[in-house]
């Protein structure tokens, strides 16, 4: 039965052969390689069988020589089924509307979620936001930025939060938000020492607990004892061994702040001549439906009217249920840009260097630091690019805690 | 020489023990009950009718009877009958 298997996927069909003992018509067929199952005796001068589709041209040949009529009774098999569903245009139809209907459901957000242990009101605060951005139950998948974009966006426009993850699972959008709570610093519990942490000259001090052990103008290196936390420490006196019971150290937390002028030397470099870009703002979006490399516009003809221009483009893929599709959207973003040529004296590159290197020199120390003076070291001229050697004069603070470990 | 070799035919399936249909181009009859039968080894469709099925062989015919015959299938030398089979008839011609 090995011949007639997979028959129904090619096609069959069933004929019935008239004539004159229809029986050599058959055999006819068969010795020309034709494989005739299921035959049956009609009538008296007719029978029938079924053959396969592609076995079709044989038997027209072989009726042709000689004088038998053919009809086609049945015609089975999946070319038929397909032929006939094709046939019915309202059933094609509406299989593509279904496809494009499901095409249409799985490029939608059905559901966003906020998770996380936030509060109440913050939850409803990222929810109206998410729905400023357009992300919504309903809105198109294609249409808002990509998750890492908008983690951007919530983490800058809600202070509150610490960090969202925003995750992107099929049709959901899944938020996951951490608080920011203000922790208080952790302070070194127990007794303690003030330490210095650079090198300086001590201007101001305020200590509140423990014992000073330097005093204004004093130049200090790093880990020396500024303030003392034990008290009581009597300097060597006469009355050493007499006092000795009573000699027992009280220690405390030392507390304070001790304003130190210490000194940085930095090295800048500021080029006289400057290129950048500048987006001026003007931009003009345009739509693909990207398939492979091949790009094909769906909306935005025509080149813009500016000159330079600067290209940002965001490819999202078409989902079809859990799968993504190899055909994407692409919005491509087309931004005028203008080069600016930015020109300076040697004067102004100083002063320039100057307070870039202030600025750097205050981002690294903090917004308590103080920049009290600067003074150029050296300048030089290389290959248009100034070269500065400064030295600043910074008074900040100095103290760090260190705890004294009791025993020693 | 075509006699010597059919003289010599039956000789090697009596001392040789080869299996018969292959060598003296006989068909080979498998029935199963009532229901089947298997021919191989034909040279033809002779007869078909609802009641009948006749095969051309090397000597003469195979004659079936039987009623509501069908080929389940044909091939060049194979056929299956299915139906009721009332008998199985060797004709000499």
């Amino acid at each position: 039965m090995k011949q007639i298997q997979g028959s129904f996927i090619k096609g069959y069909v069933r004929i019935v052969v008239t004539g004159d003992r229809p029986e050599m018509f058959i055999q006819e067929s068969v010795n020309r390689g034709v494989t005739v199952w299921n035959i049956k005796r009609e009538g008296r001068k007719s029978c029938s069988g079924n053959v396969k589709l592609s076995d079709i041209p044989e038997i027209r040949k072989i009726r042709r020589e000689r004088n038998y009529k053919i009809t086609f009774e049945e015609r089975r098999g999946y070319p038929f089924l397909f032929s006939r569903f094709f046939r019915r245009k309202e059933f094609v139809f509406s299989f593509i509307m279904s496809i494009l209907l499901i095409l249409f459901m799985s490029n939608i957000i059905w559901k966003v979620e906020i998770t996380g242990e936030l509060p109440k009101e913050i939850e409803e605060k990222i929810a109206t936001q998410l729905n400023a951005y357009g992300i919504h139950a309903g809105a198109w998948i294609f249409t808002i930025d990509p998750p890492a974009k908008i983690q951007q966006k919530l983490t800058d426009d809600i202070p509150e939060l610490l960090w969202v993850g925003v995750r992107q699972k099929g049709t959901t959008y899944q938020l996951e938000g951490v608080e920011k709570i203000v922790v208080q610093d952790d302070k070194v519990e127990g007794p303690r020492n003030l330490v210095a942490t650079k090198k300086g000259i001590i201007k101001r001090m305020y200590v509140s607990k423990g014992v000073p052990q330097v005093e204004i103008n004093d130049y200090v290196e790093p880990g020396k004892i500024l303030v003392s936390g034990k008290l009581n420490e009597v300097p060597e006196s006469e009355e050493e061994d007499e006092n000795k019971e009573n000699r027992k150290e009280i220690v405390v937390p030392a507390e304070g702040e001790i304003i130190a002028s210490t000194w940085y030397e930095v090295d800048v470099t500021i080029p006289l001549k400057q290129n950048y870009e500048l987006l001026t703002g003007q931009q003009e979006k345009k739509y693909y439906i990207g398939i492979k490399n091949f790009k094909f516009p769906i909306w935005g003809f025509g080149s813009p009217d500016f000159q330079d221009v600067h290209h940002d483009s965001t490819t999202s893929p078409i989902k079809f249920l859990k799968w993504n599709l190899p055909i994407n959207i692409i919005e491509s973003t087309l931004s005028e840009k203008q080069l600016q040529k930015f020109e300076r004296t040697k004067e102004e590159a100083v002063q320039a260097g100057i307070k870039q290197a202030k600025e750097e020199l205050q981002l690294q120390l903090g917004p308590d630091a103080k920049i009290t003076s600067e003074k150029v070291l050296h300048e030089s001229l290389e290959n248009g690019k100034v070269k500065l050697y400064l030295y600043i004069t910074v008074e900040e603070n100095i103290a760090k805690a260190q705890p004294i470990t009791q025993g020693d | 020489m075509k006699n010597l070799q059919q003289r010599l035919r039956p000789w090697l399936v009596k001392y040789l023990a080869l299996p018969s249909d292959v060598v003296m181009e006989l068909p080979r009859i498998t029935i199963i009950g009532q229901l089947h039968v298997y021919i191989e080894n034909h040279k033809g469709l002779a007869v078909f009718t609802d009641n009948e099925l006749r095969l051309k062989t090397t000597k003469g015919y195979i004659q079936i009877k039987g009623s509501s015959f069908v080929l389940k299938m044909m091939l060049p030398e194979e056929i299956l009958l299915e139906g009721k089979i009332a008998e199985v008839k060797f004709i000499s011609g």
